[in-house]
């Protein structure tokens, strides 16, 4: 092959590494750009602030009851669309994607007018001991919102990866359609609604638009007398307002617990048994 | 009575329908299904299986009646042409599996004795995505056959295989079934399968059984043209072929033995020499095997076998044809 044929050859990987390298340097170089104005000290300071933790652990305790939730609710409807057959199924799967697809503070609003105070739904729901206006409950309300059509996409495509064979290959031996289930559908589909977790993990965690019309100002719940704190969110924006240095170093804490995690499960994955992924086919 | 009985089965699928068929398996024998693809031959083991709804018809094995029970209450293994394995679990779990279910105490035991008889021993604690295709087969054969079953159904087990691992396995699966009581039922897509473990043939073409017999039945009346390129007849030919305006006298003797789906001609029956008073062909392209050869005769290009003891002129050339009738086969429909 010539010098100049194997220049042609080249062409397409390099121009598809530059725009790759582009897309990677606008990914990586703001977050070196915050780490760099927070700087150590201003991280370690703002480590010290109580009010971020108080902020962080109403994060932390409202995106625990969306998973949950997410995954009570959105796992099933993910393994109907993937595995029955019924009319509407499209339209169903818009309604699945529309929280993602409609501006967050749209949705805060639209949620505020269906939970609007003396309204029907706010009072079952206050009856019922969960107030859902500034509250740790609107926090979680709003990143199911915004965050369960992850947990039910990701579910979808992960049940559609199991095996026909492999589920009927399981009931000729005498597995019930409870014993597939278990043995067959969830180990295989595990890992996508997993991932599908942690996108709803990662959405909640991330969310403000919404937070800032229904629950801006949270308190865990009725007859408490603490401090009133935000999610984590909330209170980086109004340190935004206040103190840019103090914001970015909030910010670049969240920043690196949320590395932690995402290595942590990383961690958790190679540790977590699962070499039937890792074979070499004919090894 | 026992085996497997099936009688005047419908199963409906969409816009296909297969049956109604009626199919008997003794013990310890096997029965190929041949077809060509769409025929429904998986549809008819996925009914036996209990995986499809027929509309009609029975299916009893071992002298009961099947028709409401699910898969898991049938005793009926199956393996599907995608084998079902268990990728999370190891070979020997795999193999074990079915054991594992009914809660068998010497579950371990019959599982590592099964592992051992298929030849993998050596694999048990491997997962199915580290393995060959031929490796996987025999897993899912052991794990089907380790609940022991008295009708194993296997779906194209050969057809993902090359040419020495599906000689392999039908060694393992003759060895295996020697002397044991299962009946057998399985798709084959080729005919070397077919004739290696088949006691009977069933041929289902568009939903409907064309034939159902021995495999040398099969050979001496192939019913159809498709059964007759499966047995591997080189020259299939068909009633109108054989009565062109043009015609010699090799197609008027081909024509006198056709049935009404024509007739079937091994290369073997069709003697190509260079010289001799057969009638004249030319000599197109030299073909498959050192003596297969392809000649065209009045707008037919048939297969024959070149004479050895006689070399034949170039391509292109001049060559007489002589043909030795009593391997050719009438097509009955």
């Amino acid at each position: 092959m010539s010098t100049a044929a194997r220049a042609r050859a080249a062409a397409p990987g390099a121009l598809a590494g530059v725009l790759s390298a582009s897309l990677l340097g606008l990914f990586l170089l703001p977050v070196w750009a915050l780490l760099g104005f927070a700087t150590p000290a201003g991280i370690v300071h703002e480590s010290s602030d109580p009010q971020f933790w108080a902020a962080l652990d109403v994060t932390l305790q409202a995106s625990a009851i969306a998973v949950a939730a997410s995954l009570l609710l959105g796992v099933p409807l993910g393994y109907l669309l993937a595995r029955k057959r019924f009319p509407g199924k499209a339209v169903i799967r818009s309604v699945v994607l529309l929280p993602v697809m409609i501006p967050h503070l749209v949705a805060g609003l639209a949620l505020f007018l269906w939970i609007e105070p003396g309204g029907t739904v706010y009072r079952i729901a206050h009856w019922a001991g969960v107030p859902l206006l500034d509250s740790i409950w609107a926090v979680a309300l709003v990143m199911v919102y915004v965050g369960a059509s992850y947990t039910v996409l990701a579910s979808e495509f992960a049940f559609r990866s199991v095996e026909e064979d492999a589920l009927e290959a399981a009931r000729s031996l005498g597995a019930s359609r409870t014993d597939a289930f278990l043995d067959v559908t969830l180990p295989t589909a595990g890992r996508g609604i997993l991932t599908g977790a942690l996108l709803t993990w990662a959405r909640g965690v991330s969310e403000i638009g919404a937070f800032l019309i229904l629950a801006y100002a949270v308190y865990p719940g009725a007859g408490y007398t603490g401090p009133v704190t935000s999610p984590v969110s909330v209170y980086i924006y109004n340190l935004y307002g206040l103190n840019l240095h103090a914001a970015a170093a909030a910010a670049s804490l969240l920043l690196l617990l949320a590395l932690a995690a995402f290595l942590a499960v990383q961690l958790f994955e190679r540790w977590g048994r699962l070499p039937w992924r890792r074979g070499e086919v004919g090894a | 009575m026992s085996g497997l009985e099936v009688e005047d089965l419908v199963v409906p699928r969409g816009a296909f329908r297969l049956g109604p068929t009626r199919l008997a398996t003794a013990p310890g024998t096997v029965t190929a299904l041949i077809g060509p693809n769409g025929a429904g031959k998986t549809t008819l083991l996925r009914a036996i299986a209990g995986f499809e709804r027929p509309t009609q018809g029975t299916v009893r094995l071992d002298g009961k009646e099947l028709g409401p029970l699910p898969p898991e209450e049938r005793g009926i293994g199956w393996v599907p042409a995608g084998l079902g394995l268990l990728a999370h679990r190891r070979v020997e779990e795999n193999v074990r599996y079915g054991l594992d279910l009914r809660g068998d105490p010497a579950a371990r035991e019959k599982g590592r004795a099964w592992t051992e008889r298929l030849g993998l021993s050596e694999l048990a604690r491997r997962y199915p995505r580290q393995l060959s295709s031929g490796e996987r087969q025999r897993v899912a054969i052991a794990r089907a056959l380790a609940v022991e079953p008295s009708l194993l159904l296997l779906d194209e087990p050969t057809a993902a295989l090359d040419a020495d691992a599906r000689e392999a396995l039908v060694r393992t699966l003759r060895e295996l079934l020697a002397g044991e009581s299962v009946a057998l039922l399985l798709v084959a897509h080729d005919a070397p399968t077919a004739l290696a473990l088949a006691d009977r043939v069933h041929l289902l073409e568009r939903g409907a059984s064309r034939f159902d017999g021995t495999l040398s039945e099969l050979l001496e009346r192939p019913p159809n043209r498709f059964a007759a390129r499966f047995l591997g007849f080189e020259n299939v030919l068909p009633p109108e072929a054989l009565s062109a305006p043009t015609a010699g006298a090799i197609e008027r003797r081909l024509s006198a033995l056709a049935g009404p789906g024509g007739v079937a001609v091994p290369a073997r029956s069709l003697r190509v020499r260079a010289g001799g008073d057969g009638p004249e062909a030319r000599l197109r392209a030299r073909r498959g095997g050192p003596r297969t050869v392809l000649v065209e005769l009045a707008g037919l290009s048939l297969l024959g076998e070149a004479d050895p003891a006689q070399p034949l002129p170039s391509v292109g050339g001049t060559v007489h044809l002589e043909l030795e009738e009593g391997e050719v086969r009438a097509i009955t429909a």
